[in-house]
């Protein structure tokens, strides 16, 4: 075995392998949302974080104009807890009172409002299992 | 009928387990009888299952709602070709699929050893069983995965989600499936030739088509999926990074990386490790992407369908996958050491171990971002992360999907190699002239990358034209040769395929995911009114509101169209309607629709759904540059991955040998 062909071998890969750790790590530190409940954000521990909270859409609170969209959702662990959420993006075409969504954003804790980055309903695949009582006989 | 499928269930377990115990022994002393015996169980296994998946068919075409899972997944308004779909809507159904497939590749690789009776391949059937097994037992213990269990009286049938009913998504599961399994093969001769010590090719002979099978379904269930995200999901956009994708994403990744380790196994006897670490990996990460799924620990925010019993299943697999490869593996690591080795870093086989270790990498990334970040951490990794991750990922990928079989084996000198890359050269010049006038300015890094891909379009052109001069030989003429480098090697040809593909999929996906524009407006609907237009930001496009209707839609549905004209530069090019469907119980939905061309396609979609008395809509218009090439070179990669699948004749496979030319051999031709 060619011992110095090797020794670059190994040397190549662990470069690559060690810089590709770090960037990843660093991104997910930077960037990663913190998977919270509604009932959470009340607590002001985090203010200005990126977090994802699930939700459901409360009726009669969507308003629209110009700028984008505003609605407020409710906390899904039975808590009585409400956060309003605003977004200008694309809507998924499921979006409407009632659907539980997803908000991935910015809190601010000041203003009691969540800056949506990205919006997602539940995808309407019945693989994650849906909130249909028809849906689950069994259980 | 629900009894006949549940007995069928129950006896194919025992048969699975059965065939398990004779092969087991049989390995063990290395006795043909037990090996054939167990051979004769897998047959009864497959009949088994046949059996079940027949009764669960039956059902849904006959509409039997006393099936629970029939009710949830169907109804009687139906057309035949959704109600079979039903089969695989629903986790129970799915399971079942997932098995009959498992049985099939069983009995399919025990008839074609019946006569021989190896050890190599009864181990390979054996892991297969134990797959199989496990889903089958999962399905008889659980009864959430159980698709024989009667309906509570009174149950009404629940219909298929109108979402789905879309042929993209009828067959985006099942194409899956196929890939999963097939995927399933080169991991149980993997297993099995590690039992054995075995580390010449033959597993890898024997493999070697099912993981290309297996490839080419990942990713035409992949590409389905991400079609009807775009047609029919109407989220503006074809991946969303989303868990269930991400995990989709993850095996395709390490099968891609696995095919090119089983090249070079065979060809040089390099990257063995790699080669049953992969194949283990990939096995492992589709029973990931089930767990994911399944489970609903990860994708959905409250665990709700979240069964115990079902979770403890699919982890003990994932374990067992995990420890049996590591164990043995560990066990058997010197005897799988390379015949070769990687001499020069200006090499082919560098370049394969680089494309092999970044493919890797990229789906670790993505498997660690989507599982194990929400898992321990509590937190989730966004879009935006995931593309800083893939963009770069991509086009450095590409760039040594261009170069490396431009490069000899072993060493390449420099001289030859600056020929070489004359041609990719100035396409890659070429091409930046063509970004700039498509208006691809804003960002670095996506010009650089469209370079990229202009540099990869001329380094497969000249792949494909230094095959053809090789093919041709001295004194004959070019096109001679085009014809038989093309129909020469089964591997070269579908490489110039899949590889062409790539450079299309990249260039789509930076284009569309770099470059789309977004602009939306609240459209009055009042006649005459003001504000009934939408001007895009850009101002290329102009979207003047000319009318609604509204007709039945599907599932006793109202369908209303809200029509405009489409000016594009102050000329009409065409009139959109998009619309929303209205569904007595499960809500409303709006969908886009798509005015396609092949510098961007016009995706127009309403924010949020309307019917004829509403006075605004509020109207979104997406361009999408390049997102056609996505879709063209998603064909080529499947195209590419039957030609490698196709049957040749004698003397094809006589040409195809693989020669291993001696250091030095390969530089000289090149220059020829």
């Amino acid at each position: 075995m060619n011992k110095k062909s090797r020794t670059r071998l190994l040397v190549a890969t662990g470069v690559i392998v060690v810089v590709f750790v770090i960037a990843v790590v660093f991104l997910v530190q930077r960037q990663g949302a913190y998977y919270r409940q509604v009932a959470d954000l009340t607590t002001g521990q985090y203010d200005g974080k990126n977090v994802k909270v699930g939700g459901r859409v409360v009726d009669g609170t969507i308003a629209r104009d110009d700028d984008g969209v505003s609605f407020v959702i409710q906390d899904l662990t039975g808590k009585d807890a409400t956060v309003e959420v605003t977004y200008d993006g694309q809507m998924p075409g499921t979006f409407e009172p009632g659907v539980d969504v997803v908000v991935i954003g910015q809190y601010a804790s000041a203003a009691g409002v969540l800056t949506a980055d990205e919006l997602q309903t539940k995808c309407p695949s019945k693989y994650e299992g849906q909130a249909s009582p028809a849906a689950q006989p069994g259980q | 009928m629900i009894v006949l499928g549940r007995l069928s269930l129950t006896l194919a377990l025992i048969l699975a387990l059965a065939s398990i115990v004779f092969l087991a022994l049989g390995m063990r002393g290395d006795r043909k009888d037990l090996l054939r015996n167990g051979y004769y169980a897998v047959y009864g296994f497959f009949l088994a299952t046949v059996i079940a998946s027949a009764v669960l068919l039956q059902a849904f075409l006959t509409g039997d709602f006393g099936f629970a899972y029939v009710a949830e997944n169907s109804d009687s308004t139906l057309p035949a070709f959704y109600r079979v779909a039903g089969f695989w809507a629903g986790q129970q159904g799915s399971f079942l699929f997932w098995l009959l497939l498992v049985a099939i590749v069983a009995v399919v690789i025990a008839a074609l050893d019946l006569t021989r009776v190896e050890r190599l391949t009864a181990g390979a059937v054996m892991v297969i069983c134990v797959v199989g097994a496990v889903f089958t037992a999962l399905m008889v213990l659980d009864k959430g995965s159980n698709p024989f269990i009667a309906a509570e009286a009174g149950t009404q049938p629940f219909g298929l989600n109108p979402l789905l009913l879309h042929p993209g998504m009828v067959l985006h599961p099942p194409a899956l499936f196929i890939g999963y399994v097939g995927l399933t093969v080169p991991f149980a001769f993997g297993i099995s030739t590690l039992l054995l010590g075995r580390a010449d090719k033959e597993w890898v002979r024997r493999s070697q088509k099912w993981a290309v099978a297996g490839w080419l379904f990942l990713t035409l269930g992949i590409g389905l999926g991400a079609w009807w995200a775009y047609v029919v999901l109407s989220f503006g956009g074809y991946w969303a990074w989303d868990p269930v994708e991400n995990t989709s994403l993850v095996p395709w990744l390490t099968a891609t990386a696995l095919l090119h380790a089983f090249t070079l196994y065979k060809a040089r006897g390099l990257f063995k490790r790699w080669a049953l670490g992969l194949a283990a990996a990939t096995f492992f990460l589709t029973i990931l992407a089930t767990w994911t799924t399944r489970t609903g620990l990860i994708s959905s925010v409250h665990a709700f369908g979240r069964n115990d019993l079902l979770v403890l299943i699919l982890s003990s697999l994932l374990v067992l996958t995990a420890v049996a490869s590591a164990g043995l593996m560990a066990w058997r690591w010197r005897r799988f050491e390379s015949h070769d080795e990687v001499e020069s870093l200006l090499s082919r086989d560098f370049l394969y171990y680089l494309t092999n270790l970044l493919l890797t990498l990229f789906a670790a990334a993505v498997a660690i971002g989507t599982v194990a970040v929400p898992l321990l951490f509590e937190r989730t990794v966004g879009a935006s992360t995931y593309d800083v991750i893939a963009q770069p990922l991509g086009v450095v990928t590409l760039l040594l999907i261009a170069v490396c079989p431009l490069l000899a084996w072993r060493k390449t000198e420099g001289a030859p190699l600056r020929r070489t890359l004359i041609l990719p050269a100035v396409t890659a010049a070429l091409s930046v002239p063509l970004w700039l006038a498509m208006g691809f300015q804003s960002s670095i890094w996506g010009v650089l990358g469209l370079v990229v891909c202009g540099f990869a379009f001329g380094a497969v052109l000249q792949f494909v034209l230094r095959s053809a001069r090789r093919a041709a030989g001295p004194g004959r003429s070019l096109w001679a040769g085009l014809g038989r480098a093309f129909t020469g090697s089964r591997t070269r040809t579908a490489a110039f395929v899949i590889h062409m593909g790539m450079v299309l999929v990249v260039a789509g996906l930076l284009g569309s995911a770099l470059y789309k524009t977004e602009s939306s407006a609240l459209v009055s609907t009042k006649a005459g009114g003001e504000g009934s237009d939408l001007v895009t930001d850009d101002g290329s496009y102009t979207l003047k509101y000319t009318g609604m209707r509204s007709e039945p839609g599907s599932q006793s549905s109202q369908r209303t169209y809200a029509a405009f004209d489409v000016l594009h530069d102050q000329a009409r090019v065409g009139t959109v309607e998009p619309h929303t469907d209205i569904y007595p119980v499960s809500g409303a939905a709006v969908r886009a629709v798509i005015l396609g061309g092949w510098g961007h396609d016009l995706f127009v979609v309403a924010d949020e759904p309307f019917d004829e008395s509403s006075d605004s809509i509020a109207l979104r218009v997406v361009t999408f540059p390049l997102i056609r090439f996505v879709w063209l070179g998603s064909i080529l990669l499947c195209v590419g991955a039957v030609v490698s699948l196709w049957p040749r004749g004698r003397t094809q496979e006589q040409e195809a040998r693989v020669t291993v030319p001696a250091p030095g051999a390969e530089t000289d031709r090149a220059t020829a």
